[in-house]
């Protein structure tokens, strides 16, 4: 492998990386946020039929 | 109101770190020169440098954050410390593999077992191990502080990866930015700690976008568990 080899190697893995991560983290803040939503809409009809 | 600001925030953060990448991509695979000694593959040395003090910096906020935990036992600190312990791990890993592929055409060896290696590896193991405290603890309250007291002490292992290659004979070379003896300018010429500075700049940008995310989620499932705490104890 040539120089240019090992550097987009290393870019690669890293932005790669870096890159899968934020999706990732994207999508458990989206799930956490549909869950509270779907617990406060919950409690909401819950207090709703209390009434 | 501050769920919205909060969010528009990080997008403006995001979008800082993305536009400050870019330059930094440009800059140090096309405008910065090769250097003189080991041509362009000096130039892995724009995301090495970056992602250890990237990693650096996240410890040290496991540190805060584990210290103030065990001080004030808020669960906001808790939070930030595994939040940031998180992350911490990501860029350590990183800059493990960029050495890895750096050291293969610069000393002909993949790894090899020198002071600052091992302790980077065992800097990794350290949070690795953070990490799985975490979920191996079934009671949160004793995972928290276990996981603190473990994030003061792996946060002592920085010093000792600075100062390994002053402390013993080892391949890799001493501090190129953080010296006690020499100014960053005094040890790299201008066109190469350019763009130096300005990827350590889009790292840390970068790395508070990710940790603006992960707090985030760390609050939206702390209010989830206790959302589903008060209905169990309700019922």
């Amino acid at each position: 492998m040539d120089a240019w080899g090992y550097v987009m190697l290393a870019y690669g893995v890293v932005w790669g990386a870096i890159l899968l991560y934020l999706l990732s983290l994207k999508r458990r803040l989206r799930r956490a946020e549909s869950d509270l939503a779907l617990l406060q809409a919950e409690e909401e009809t819950g207090a709703n039929e209390e009434k | 109101m501050p769920q919205r600001s909060g969010r528009k925030g990080r997008s403006l953060l995001g979008t800082l770190a993305l536009l400050v990448t870019l330059i930094g991509l440009y800059w140090g695979l096309i405008h910065a020169p090769a250097d003189a000694f080991q041509g362009d593959v000096q130039r892995i040395m724009y995301l090495h440098i970056p992602s250890i003090l990237t990693a650096y910096l996240s410890i040290f906020l496991v540190f805060v954050g584990s210290c103030l935990y065990l001080w004030k036992r808020e669960k906001r600190d808790d939070i930030l410390a595994y939040s940031a312990a998180e992350i911490g791990v990501l860029f350590i890993a990183l800059t493990i593999v960029e050495g890895s592929i750096w050291g293969r055409p610069t000393w002909g060896v993949w790894w090899t077992w020198d002071a600052r290696l091992t302790l980077t590896a065992v800097f990794l193991l350290i949070f690795l191990g953070y990490l799985m405290l975490r979920s191996l603890i079934e009671d949160e309250s004793r995972a928290a502080t276990a996981a603190a007291v473990l994030g003061i002490v792996g946060f002592l292992d920085i010093p000792l990866i600075h100062m390994s290659v002053y402390w013993w004979r080892t391949l890799h070379q001493p501090p190129s930015i953080l010296r006690p003896d020499k100014a960053p300018w005094e040890n790299i010429p201008w066109p190469l700690l350019t763009p130096l500075l300005i990827n350590i700049v889009a790292f840390a940008l970068l790395y508070f976008y990710l940790l603006s995310l992960r707090f985030r989620l760390g609050e939206l499932q702390e209010e989830i568990k206790a959302r589903k705490l008060a209905r169990s104890s309700a019922s």
